[in-house]
C-alpha cells in the first residue's frame, strides 16, 4: 500500500529502480520468484536484490550454488510448475556454462510442447564493461542471445527504462534475456512509476541529420557525442534501441528515413555483432534515401580486455565522431 | 548505507587461524581498495592484509594478540548504497572531451 501511495516521480539510480520493479513484482504476483548467486542474503553485488529477502521472504529471495546451468534449470521446472522466475547470472561470463539450458530449454520450450508450457522467465545478466573487472566481468553477449529462436533480449539504458522494461519483461509470458549496463547502475535519473512506454526503440533525442543508435551505456555517450557535434552544426537523433530482440525496424526506418544517415554503436566485437543486423535492417528500408552505408562503431575482434584497456576497447566518444564524420563526407561513384 | 561483513580468509593452503599483531586502521576510518588494514600473524608467515573494498570501516574484530579463526568476522565495512557494488568500480562521470571535430556540407538538407 505504501509503493502505490508513492509520488509517481522519484529520483532513483539505475540499480534502485531495477530495485524497485523487483519488489512491487514480488508484491503484485505471489508466483514470482527472485533467485542466484548472492542475491539472497548479500542482496546482489550490485545491491539490486538489496532488502528484498527481508521484505518478500527467504522462500521467494534465495540464494543458490554457484552453478549457473542449475539456476537456469531451476528457472525453468519452476517456470513449467506455474512460477515466475526472475533468475540472476551474476555476470555477463557467466552466463556461458548455462548456455545448454539457455538455447535447447528455455528458448524452445513453448514450441516444443506445442504452446502447452510457458516459459515466463526473466534472466537478468549484469552485462557489457566500463566498471575495471576482471576477465568475464565485461562480455557484450547481445547477438549470441538474439541469435537464439524463442528468447526475446531487453537492455534498458537508464533508471526510467530499467524499471519499465523490468515491469514489461517479467510481466511476458516469453523467456527474456535482460541485459543490464553495470557501468550505469549507480547513474542516477527520474523514474515514473505509472510510465506505460516499454514497447518498441525510443528517440532518446530528436536531431535532422545523422541517426546514431545504441543500447545499454552506449546511450549515454551517443547522447554525449550528439551534444558535442552540435558545435559543429550537426543535429544528431539518438535511438535506444530498448528490445534487442525483436528489432523495433519501424522505429529504425522512421528515424533514418528522416536523417537519411546512421551509425550503429555497441561494445560488442564487430563481426557477427548485432550492429550488422541493425544496419542491415536500416539498408532494405532505407536504402533509397541513405546518404552513405551505415557506420558501424563497435569493440574489436578480441577478448575484452583487462581493466586497464577497457578505454581502448569501448568506443569513445572521439570513436563515434570519426565514424560520424566518415558518414558525412561519403560520396556516391 | 549498506553494511558488508569481511570475514578472515585462509591466508594460506589449509590454515585455521591467525593471531591479530596490529591493526592498522581503525573503526570510523575511510580505507581504500588495497589499502593495508591489518598485521596478523598465521603458523606461516606474518603478513598485512590488503583491504577488498573500498568503505568506512565500522567494526573491527580481535585485539592485538588474539586468535581469530578463518571464516570468522574480520571487519565491517560501511558503504553508500549507491557506491556498494562488491566488483568493479564507479566509472568517473566527468565532462565528456572530445579531439575530432566534424566538417560537413549539410547545405544540401
Amino acid at each position: 500500500m505504501a509503493e502505490a501511495m508513492a509520488p509517481a516521480t522519484r529520483e532513483l539510480s539505475l540499480q534502485q529502480a531495477l530495485n524497485l520493479a523487483l519488489s512491487e513484482l514480488l508484491a503484485e504476483d505471489p508466483k514470482v520468484l527472485v533467485f542466484g548467486e548472492d542475491v539472497g542474503a548479500l542482496g546482489g553485488v550490485f545491491r539490486v536484490t538489496d532488502g528484498l529477502a527481508a521484505k518478500h521472504g527467504s522462500e521467494r529471495v534465495f540464494d543458490t550454488p554457484l552453478a549457473e546451468s542449475s539456476i537456469l534449470g531451476l528457472a525453468i521446472g519452476l517456470a513449467m510448475a506455474g512460477f515466475r522466475p526472475v533468475p540472476e547470472v551474476q555476470f555477463d561470463g557467466f552466463a556461458y556454462p548455462a548456455m545448454s539450458q539457455i538455447v535447447t530449454q528455455l528458448g524452445r520450450m513453448h514450441y516444443r510442447s506445442r504452446g502447452a508450457l510457458r516459459m515466463p522467465v526473466t534472466l537478468r545478466v549484469p552485462s557489457f564493461g566500463g566498471i575495471r573487472a576482471p576477465e568475464n566481468h565485461g562480455e557484450s553477449l547481445e547477438a549470441v542471445f538474439a541469435h537464439v529462436p524463442g528468447l526475446k533480449v531487453a537492455c534498458p539504458a537508464d533508471p526510467q527504462q530499467a524499471y519499465t522494461l523490468l515491469k514489461a519483461a517479467v510481466r511476458s509470458d516469453d523467456p527474456v534475456i535482460f541485459m543490464e549496463p553495470k557501468s550505469r547502475y549507480w547513474q542516477k535519473g527520474a523514474v515514473v512509476t505509472e510510465s506505460a512506454d516499454w514497447a518498441g526503440a525510443r528517440v532518446a533525442r530528436v536531431g535532422r541529420h545523422l541517426t546514431l543508435v545504441a543500447w545499454g551505456a552506449m546511450v549515454a555517450r551517443c547522447l554525449q557525442v550528439a551534444e558535442l557535434a552540435t558545435e559543429d552544426g550537426v543535429d544528431v537523433e539518438v535511438v535506444d534501441l530498448r528490445w534487442l530482440k525483436p528489432i523495433d525496424t519501424e522505429s529504425l526506418a522512421a528515424s533514418v528515413g528522416k536523417t537519411r544517415r546512421a551509425v550503429v554503436v555497441h561494445e560488442a566485437p564487430l563481426t557477427a555483432g548485432l550492429g550488422a543486423e541493425v544496419a542491415q535492417r536500416i539498408t532494405e528500408r532505407c536504402f533509397g534515401t541513405l546518404r552513405a552505408p551505415v557506420e558501424r562503431v563497435t569493440g574489436f575482434d578480441v577478448p575484452y580486455p583487462s581493466g586497464d584497456l577497457e578505454d581502448e576497447y569501448i568506443p569513445s566518444i572521439d570513436r563515434i565522431l570519426f565514424g560520424i564524420q566518415r558518414v558525412l563526407e561519403y560520396r556516391r561513384g | 548505507m549498506a553494511e558488508i561483513p569481511f570475514p578472515l580468509p585462509d591466508l594460506g593452503e589449509g590454515l585455521i587461524e591467525a593471531t591479530v599483531l596490529e591493526w592498522l586502521v581503525a573503526e570510523g576510518d575511510q580505507v581504500e581498495r588495497n589499502q593495508p588494514l591489518v598485521e596478523v600473524e598465521t603458523a606461516k608467515s606474518a603478513l598485512e592484509l590488503p583491504s577488498p573494498q573500498a568503505g568506512r570501516v565500522l567494526k573491527v574484530y580481535g585485539a592485538p594478540g588474539e586468535v581469530i579463526p578463518v571464516g570468522d568476522p574480520l571487519i565491517v565495512f560501511e558503504v553508500p548504497d549507491d557506491a556498494a557494488g562488491i566488483v568493479g568500480t564507479v566509472p568517473a562521470d566527468g565532462a565528456p572531451t572530445r579531439r575530432v571535430r566534424l566538417s560537413a556540407n549539410l547545405d544540401d538538407d
